[in-house]
């Protein structure tokens, strides 16, 4: 069995690095709103129940803690791969949108879909990233394009 | 003491109770620094869903199983998981599989290394995945992640001299598709599985279902409570070989299943799955516990900067 067990271990140890080193280029967000651009043209229609609702914002940050914070960060603005949350892209991005992309996920990105999640604790989570608004320092890398639909 | 008695110039590595230790601190220094990131994992022990692990996260999994069994004495057979997210398109995990039958004695039965990949990149009303997985292991492997062929309770009386003595190089095959809809995962796996000696290709089943108790997260942070607790039931079964391609001889189980998913990644899982016919096991317990370290990945690579 040992001769199996050290280059499993071996295998694994370097899959690892594999998955890591995929981390270390520095991507811009474009890839982010390419995907939103794919979002079908129903979805951006598609309204948030919890939007607004204190109690639903509250239990957003608390899932985004949870699931969001390791990859875009404690103060939501992006690391690495992941785009800030807080860039005109995303803000500006409808409800609808944003829902779409959290089931569906940036695959190729690494976003994995989030489908998992409850439908509700999704919309909570939008909630709470559309409650941060825009940050003015957000970088030219994290600024959408003049228009989603421009990329469709 | 005879640990300590062993100790001379230079050997206090290779004694056993020093290596322990430092494995042990060697892994609380992981977990105390590791970022903890909460899965969206369906709860089940036998079937698979579409949901795969995070890109960069590595998910430690033990879990055990105890089984009564006719003809010989009941089992405990523990294992351990290494579930890593390669993409977020792949996830590959490496096992160690090992038992105790009472009124025999304890074997380590092998090792398994499986591939989940998930051919479709954007969510379907059924999304596919496929896997893959190499099993080297031994005949006294009694942890029963699947069931197939003919597989039946009375393969598990052999006393385990005798069928830890035969090895067994398989590949297995699974067809998984899942869906979700209004907070229900419903996982349907078509399992096919080869020794890789001259034997005939082996089928089985495995279905799922399960759903949290409650779909709506609180604003309060809390351990136990619904929203963290996930419940459903599994269905898995074997289904003839290419040679006979019957129900008859084959087992059967049906399994409730109960998780506790706390925000901090740890989860704890129970299952008391029960024979439905006369080939299958009468009761088989499942428990286990995973926890999931964030970012595993980066920080193992920013250690070698």
């Amino acid at each position: 069995m040992r001769p199996l067990l050290i280059p499993g271990l071996l295998l694994f140890g370097s899959l690892a690095f594999a998955g890591a080193t995929t981390h270390t280029h520095k991507t811009d967000d474009r890839g982010v709103w390419l995907e939103i651009a794919q979002a079908p043209v129903k979805t951006r229609d598609w309204k948030n129940p919890y939007e607004g609702k204190p109690e639903a914002i509250a239990a957003g940050e608390k899932l985004f803690r949870q699931h969001c914070e390791e990859c875009h960060g404690e103060d939501s603005k992006g690391h690495r791969h992941a785009p800030n949350l807080r860039s005109s892209g995303v803000q500006n991005a409808t409800p609808g949108e944003l829902a779409w992309l959290l089931r569906n996920g940036n695959m190729t990105h690494r976003m994995p879909p989030w489908a998992g999640i409850p439908e509700q604790r999704r919309w909570q989570i939008i909630a709470y990233i559309k409650s941060l608004g825009a940050d003015p320092g957000a970088s030219a890398t994290n600024t959408a394009p003049a228009s989603h639909g421009s990329l469709r | 003491m005879s640990s300590l008695s062993s100790v001379g110039s230079g050997g206090v590595w290779r004694t056993p109770v020093l290596r322990i230790a430092i494995f042990l601190v060697l892994l609380l220094s992981a977990l105390g620094f590791a970022p903890r990131t909460c899965a969206q994992e369906t709860p089940y022990f036998v079937a698979y869903s579409h949901h795969l692990e995070e890109p960069g996260n590595l998910e430690i999994e033990t879990y055990s199983i105890y089984g009564t069994q006719k003809g010989a004495g009941d089992f405990i057979a523990p294992w351990m998981e290494l579930e890593y997210g390669v993409t977020a398109w792949w996830t590959t995990e490496f096992y160690i599989d090992s038992q105790h039958t009472f009124g025999d004695s304890t074997v380590f039965t092998g090792t398994r290394w499986e591939n989940r990949f998930r051919p479709l990149m954007h969510e379907h009303w059924i999304n596919p995945v496929l896997y893959v997985e190499f099993e080297n292991i031994t005949d006294a492997d009694k942890t029963l992640k699947e069931v197939v062929g003919s597989d039946s309770q009375f393969d598990a009386a052999e006393p385990n001299f005798e069928a830890d003595a035969s090895h067994a190089h398989e590949i297995e095959t699974k067809l998984i598709l899942s869906s979700d809809y209004k907070g229900w995962n419903f996982s349907e796996n078509f399992i096919s599985e080869k020794n890789l000696g001259h034997e005939p290709w082996e089928f089985g089943y495995a279905l799922g279902v399960s759903r949290p108790l409650r779909l709506e997260a609180t604003p309060q942070h809390c351990n136990f409570c619904r929203e963290n607790i996930i419940l459903g039931a599994e269905m898995y079964g074997g289904l003839g070989t290419t040679d006979l391609l019957t129900l008859s001889g084959t087992s059967h189980y049906v399994a409730p299943i109960a998780a506790l998913q706390l925000p901090n990644g740890v989860t704890f899982s129970f299952s008391p799955g029960f024979g439905l016919n006369d080939n299958s096991h009468r009761v088989l317990l499942r428990w286990g516990m995973s926890y999931e370290i964030g970012g595993f990945g980066r920080k193992l690579r920013s250690l070698f900067r």
